[in-house]
């Protein structure tokens, strides 16, 4: 053979390759040489001198591949008028499938044979994809007449002629199948391997186009599929629904689910696996989404898991689905919060109050976690109902929530008086910050906590430092650096005494001084200690406080400048030794009482009045402390009430069967209820100071900002430590402008800028 | 407790009993800047806490207190939150309380 072009007889040439063609096409054996002889001869005719005749060869075997089309189309005849139900149609399906197998199986042969003229003629003159795509200047009508590669030739030619007449009864054939399979189940393999084929073979006769290559499949039969599975899917819903309970509905439907989804993956193309799963959806749930919501609240109420994992399912991918689900939880979780805080009585409310909201908060947690696999929506509802169960007011009255003082109290009761081991007590503050996390004001329950804190660190009264430092830390990694640095000063406050002590201890023994006292001074920055205003309360200190004082403070002052110590005699303690009637006793006290007692040790009596003059205690202070030495019985008063001319001796025949105790005078005797009140003035103030460093802090990195901008920046910041009034933001705003911290612009009203 | 009476025993054998004796004391104090006023006149903050700005800022030094936000104290004794007073001297150079030149006496530690 020669690969040069040259003069040929068509005829004659073609005559040759149409019968490898017919083989092909059959799939009948072709021996190698006349496949290659064939090759040849394809390139022959295209390249044929004078002039090429591929035009000639297209036409040809277009035509030969309708002939063979036909006549295989003619096969199917009887079907075409008669009523195909049951095995007939069964019958159809497997003809058609085998028919489309070997057919589409030579065609890709056949293809092949034809390389030379799919690739150097026909590519040639194809349009681009981007042409298609734009459709740049090529009508549709030029592009359906322009010629195809031969396997594509063929594929249309299968469609024109085949699926054209055959596809609805293929269809229904199809859909008689699938809805055997459905009741029935009792389709063989070789029934799912056809129908599947038949199937795909809508989709694979137009897989070579660029665009639109499912169309066929999607007119032809998804829309059919469609309509006859809701209708399906409608019937079995009603059917179920008149003999099952919610519950069995939802299993039933479940099944139904997965079954459709095996089936699909089954039979259908991809693109319909979905749209399948979405009418099954519609048909028995969304239809009737009522009688499933129809025991909603009781499933909540009574935990059924079991049914709301199930319900879950099935709402979960319709669109607002789950909306009233989540709702009722919410609700739920409300009722269920406030009524396990309601009516708390007794010594312990506080505790009651935090581990009731826990065990409410915990329960719903491990539902959702169980449930609703942790969807996001679901945890958001329970923050909004813990939230809104802790802010709300109490019903006993009061204006004020008390959530915030609660949550405070629960805290120091642990890190006061426990029992329990270190690990627990830090597992509870962990757990507490849950709850604390849901108080909106959380700067109260910081005024709360820091003057429990201030107590507990005053009067040794904390049982472990570092739990100290591991809640405060637990508050900050909460609230940020700013919520706790008040806390954190007192608590470093602590650590600093200890050395001062030490470090003043040893300056005394460097001196060669002693005192006779075993002293200990806790020295506590103003400011960061919640203790309220120090003046006014007048003490005349004795010399045997005056001297370590004295001391103390020249050791302090060379130690420090421009610092001044005030010394909180109320908050002072100590202990006396106290010998009486021949027997000592080591006698826990305050040291307005010591004061007091010292004074008799050179003198057996003295008038009140006398007493409170020489020590300047104001009259309050001096009752009180008087009276708690009557009541232990070290003194003795000569009448009823304490009047200025009652005259006070020491009991000389006093006896205690204990050698160490304690006396407590009313240890700072305010009232609960004053101390709250107190509290939260307090926090008013704090808020403000608060604002404005945000205001400054804001301002300063943004420079120039509008009003309402502002605002919500301030709103945000804040958000981690309390809701802001706007009024009282606006206050800050005025009064930094006042302080020329910030200033209007000259072009804006609304508008601010930092002035540097 | 024996211990205790021990003692009590071998004082009494010394020198007369004492009724009262002082043994131990837990005093408490609180330290401020000598300031003759509590709040700085500039930035109204309590001049025990850091001024507003170094507020805003927040230092995130949480072990101390704000060493960089000290007090100052003028020729004349008033005294300011140093941060505020350097940035009033820019503008002038007086007490913003008394009006006399500004010059620094000291500052805390
Ligand atoms: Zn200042
Ligand atoms: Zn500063
Ligand atoms: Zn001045």
């Amino acid at each position: 053979m020669s690969l040069r072009p040259q003069k040929i007889e068509f005829d004659v040439v073609w005559g040759c390759l149409r019968q490898t063609v017919d083989k092909v096409l059959k799939l009948n054996r072709v021996e190698r040489d006349d496949w290659n002889s064939s090759f040849t001869d394809v390139y022959t005719i295209c390249v044929a001198f004078p002039e090429p005749l591929a035009d000639r060869l297209y036409a040809e075997t277009k035509l030969f591949l309708e002939n063979h089309v036909k006549v295989q189309l003619e096969e199917f005849n009887c079907y075409r008028t008669e009523n195909n139900d049951g095995e007939n149609g069964q019958m159809m399906l497997h003809k058609y499938y085998s028919a489309w197998k070997n057919y589409s199986q030579g065609l890709e042969y056949l293809n092949y044979l034809y390389q030379y003229l799919n690739q150097q003629h026909i590519k040639k003159q194809k349009v681009s994809e981007a042409e298609i795509l734009y459709g740049n200047g090529t009508t549709p009508l030029a592009i359906s007449q322009e010629q195809m590669e031969i396997g594509e030739l063929g594929l249309d030619i299968w469609r024109l002629f085949m699926i054209q007449n055959l596809g609805d009864i293929l269809v229904k054939q199809i859909l008689q199948g699938i809805e055997r399979d459905r009741l029935e189940n009792n389709l063989t393999s070789k029934d799912i391997e056809t129908i599947h084929g038949v199937i795909n073979s809508f989709v694979s006769v137009q897989d070579y186009k660029k665009k639109g290559s499912l169309h066929l499949y999607e007119t032809l039969f998804e829309e059919k599929l469609l309509e006859a599975s809701g209708s399906y899917f409608m019937s079995q819903a009603s059917k179920l629904l008149q003999s099952c309970s919610v519950s069995q509905y939802m299993q039933e439907v479940i099944r139904v689910l997965d079954e459709e989804n095996v089936r699909a993956h089954k039979f259908v193309h991809m693109n319909s696996v979905k749209k399948l799963k979405k009418e099954c959806e519609d048909r028995m749930i969304s239809d009737h989404k009522a009688f499933l919501y129809s025991e909603c609240k009781e499933m909540v109420s009574n935990d059924k898991r079991d049914d709301l994992r199930n319900l879950y399912i099935l709402l979960k991918p319709l669109q607002d689905g789950l909306k009233e689900l989540i709702q009722i939880l919410l609700e739920q979780i409300k009722n269920e919060g406030a009524e396990s805080i309601m009516n708390l009585k007794g010594e312990n409310v506080h505790i009651q109050f935090v581990e009731n909201m826990l065990q409410v908060h915990q329960k719903y947690e491990n539902l959702i976690s169980e449930t609703f696999k942790n969807d996001p929506l679901f945890l958001s509802a329970l923050d909004k109902a813990c939230a809104s169960v802790i802010n709300s007011k109490l019903s006993d009255g009061k204006t004020t929530c008390r959530s915030a003082e609660l949550v405070a109290k629960y805290c120091d009761n642990l890190l006061k008086k426990s029992k329990s081991t270190e690990s627990e007590i830090e597992s509870k503050l962990s757990k507490s910050i849950t709850i604390f996390k849901y108080i909106e004001d959380k700067d109260v329950y910081q005024k709360f906590y820091s003057r429990m804190l201030a107590k507990r660190l005053i009067h040794d009264q904390s049982i472990n430092m570092e739990l100290e430092e591991v809640m405060i830390n637990k508050l900050k990694q909460a609230c940020g650096y700013e919520f706790t640095n008040k806390l954190h000063r007192m608590y470093t406050d602590i650590g600093i005494s200890v050395d001062l002590n030490n470090k003043f201890n040893q300056h005394l023994k460097n001196l060669n001084d002693e005192l006779n006292i075993n002293l200990s001074i806790k020295v506590l920055q103003a400011g960061a200690w919640p203790l309220g205003p120090q003046t006014n309360i007048s003490f005349a200190v004795p010399q045997e406080f005056e001297q370590p004082i004295r001391k103390f403070e020249s050791f302090y002052n060379s130690s420090f400048s421009g610092r001044k110590l005030t010394w909180l005699h109320h908050l002072c303690a100590g202990e006396l030794k106290v010998s009486l009637a021949k027997k000592s006793y080591l006698i826990t006290m305050q040291t307005y009482q010591m004061a007091m007692l010292l004074l008799f040790e050179n003198c057996d009596s003295m008038s009140c009045k006398e007493v409170r003059e020489m020590l300047q205690l104001s009259h309050d202070n001096f009752q009180k402390h008087l009276q708690s030495l009557i009541d232990s019985k070290i003194l003795n008063l000569d009448t009823e009430k304490i009047e200025d001319a009652s005259i006070i001796s020491v009991n000389l025949e006093f006896s205690n069967k204990r050698t160490k105790f304690k006396i407590t005078a009313s240890l700072q005797k305010e009232s609960p209820q004053q101390e709250v009140e107190q509290t939260i003035t307090q926090v008013d103030e704090d808020r403000k100071l608060y604002l404005q460093a945000a205001i400054v802090r804001i301002m300063k990195s943004r420079k120039v900002l509008k009003h309402n901008a502002l605002i919500q920046e301030i709103l945000s910041q804040s958000k981690v430590c309390f809701a802001p009034s706007i009024p009282m933001i606006k206050k800050c705003i005025e009064s930094l402008i006042d302080k020329q911290y910030i200033e209007r612009t000259a072009n804006s009203s609304d508008e601010y800028s930092y002035v540097a | 407790m024996d211990e205790e009476d021990k003692i009590s025993d071998s004082e009494n054998q010394t020198k007369p009993e004492k009724m009262f004796t002082l043994k131990r004391w837990n005093s408490v104090a609180m330290w401020s800047w000598d300031c003759s006023t509590d709040t700085c006149a500039i930035c109204r903050v309590q001049v025990m806490d850091a001024c507003l700005r170094c507020q805003a800022e927040s230092k995130k030094d949480a072990t101390n207190k704000d060493v960089t936000c000290v007090v100052c104290w003028g020729e004349c004794n008033h005294s300011f939150h140093h941060c505020c007073i350097s940035l009033w001297v820019k503008q002038s150079n007086r007490c913003p309380l008394c009006q006399q030149e500004w010059s620094i006496q000291r500052l805390s530690s």
